[in-house]
């Protein structure tokens, strides 16, 4: 059966094992009901171990705990199409069914320690995360940030699973290599970072929240406040609701809070100008530098 | 007099620093709680009525007990409202 991520496979965390093992896939046919909910193209359901979501395409994905993931292509799907939901929403669903809490965010690394942006899609994640490897940052993970809370308090970032993708106007400004487009209709291309990547699971050290703000600057953050952007940012939230359960909300309460109390976070403020993003790239990476240092 | 009870059932809640996080379990909604309202919520034990909650208010602030009645029964309105409340 094939793996999902083959690189990530041979690192010895029994996190990332698990996902490796979890995330196997095989070709088969794939249920459209489940617990005599009938699914519709474009919609996914999660219901206690079990994931199912089928494109608006028709590819479709079946994925039940212990059993990895089935997969139901289309004579005409694009392999790319196959690639992009099977590593993005279905990873994720997968990591959130066995107790991993899937991140939107993209991260580099310092001195061992995992720095990782998160906002909503467009607010330059990848582009930053991307850039920050000229400044000597290696690139952690793209788009999806995965964490283990199982140990002793700690939050620890899984290496990403997924290859660097930016938008066409981002390479100059990330001074990344552009490879070919990411699906048939996703206008991002694949990339390749100008520093190094790491593969290592490593402790999280800070989150930053990205936002526009007429000079880089960083904005401290109540405690309601992170929790509010964590849950807003959190790439199951809205797979858990379809799931439902007090019991799933409560745990995903207390895993919000273990973050929001261990993890120290920021807003980044700055300017959305092409002409400026070098300003605001030096600004946070000092900033990173200067956390490290204390 | 009427002595305000948590719905225990109904959330969860969590401190971080200087605030109390409170969220439906039901819902998923959620709210923060600082100053006063951390401080009322720490007071609906199931021990205090309405006037004692007001009584240990009004040793911590500097304002009138007719004041501090008044953000009181706003406030469990509001967490009526959110459904953390039992009815009463």
């Amino acid at each position: 059966m094939p793996r999902l991520c083959p690189d990530i496979a041979t690192i010895e965390h029994p996190a990332v094992a698990l996902l490796a093992r979890e995330t196997r896939w095989r070709a088969g046919p794939v249920p459209r009901i489940l617990d005599d909910v009938a699914l519709a193209d474009g919609e996914y359901i999660l219901r206690d171990d079990r994931f199912l979501f089928r494109t608006e395409g028709g590819i479709g994905f079946y994925y039940r705990r212990g059993e990895g993931i089935t997969l139901e292509q289309p004579a005409a799907a694009d392999p790319r199409d196959v690639r992009l939901w099977l590593q993005g929403t279905t990873y994720a669903a997968v990591a959130a069914i066995n107790g991993l809490f899937p991140l939107h965010a993209s991260a580099v690394t310092h001195d061992g320690r995992v720095y990782a942006f998160a906002g909503p899609s467009g607010a330059g994640k990848s582009t930053l995360a991307a850039a920050l490897g000229r400044e000597g940052f290696p690139l952690f993970c793209d788009d999806t940030l995965i964490l283990d809370l199982a140990g002793n308090g700690a939050v620890t970032g899984l290496p990403g699973h997924k290859r660097l993708k930016l938008w066409p106007d981002a390479f100059a400004l990330a001074r990344a290599e552009r490879h070919e487009q990411v699906a048939s209709d996703y206008d991002k291309y694949f990339a390749r970072p100008a520093g190094s990547v790491i593969t290592d699971p490593l402790p999280l050290a800070g989150l930053i929240f990205l936002d526009q703000g007429p000079d880089p600057a960083l904005a401290t953050m109540t405690p309601g406040e992170r929790v509010a952007r964590l849950q807003d940012d959190h790439y199951t939230t809205k797979l858990f609701a379809l799931a439902g359960g007090p019991r799933s909300i409560a745990v995903r309460f207390d895993e919000l809070a273990r973050i929001v109390a261990r993890i120290p976070m920021r807003r980044f403020l700055r300017p959305i100008a092409a002409d400026r993003f070098d300003e605001g790239l030096r600004f946070i990476a000092d900033y990173i530098r200067d956390t490290r240092a204390q | 007099m009427t002595v305000p009870l948590k719905d225990d059932a109904r959330f969860v809640e969590t401190t971080i620093e200087d605030e109390i996080v409170v969220m439906n379990i039901d819902t998923g909604d959620f709210f923060s709680l600082r100053d006063t309202a951390r401080d009322i919520w720490r007071l609906i034990d199931g021990e205090h009525d309405r006037l004692a909650i007001v009584t240990a208010l009004a040793q911590e602030y500097d304002a009138p007990e007719s004041a501090l009645a008044a953000d009181l029964d706003a406030f469990l309105a509001e967490l009526d409202a959110a459904g953390v409340l039992k009815s009463r």
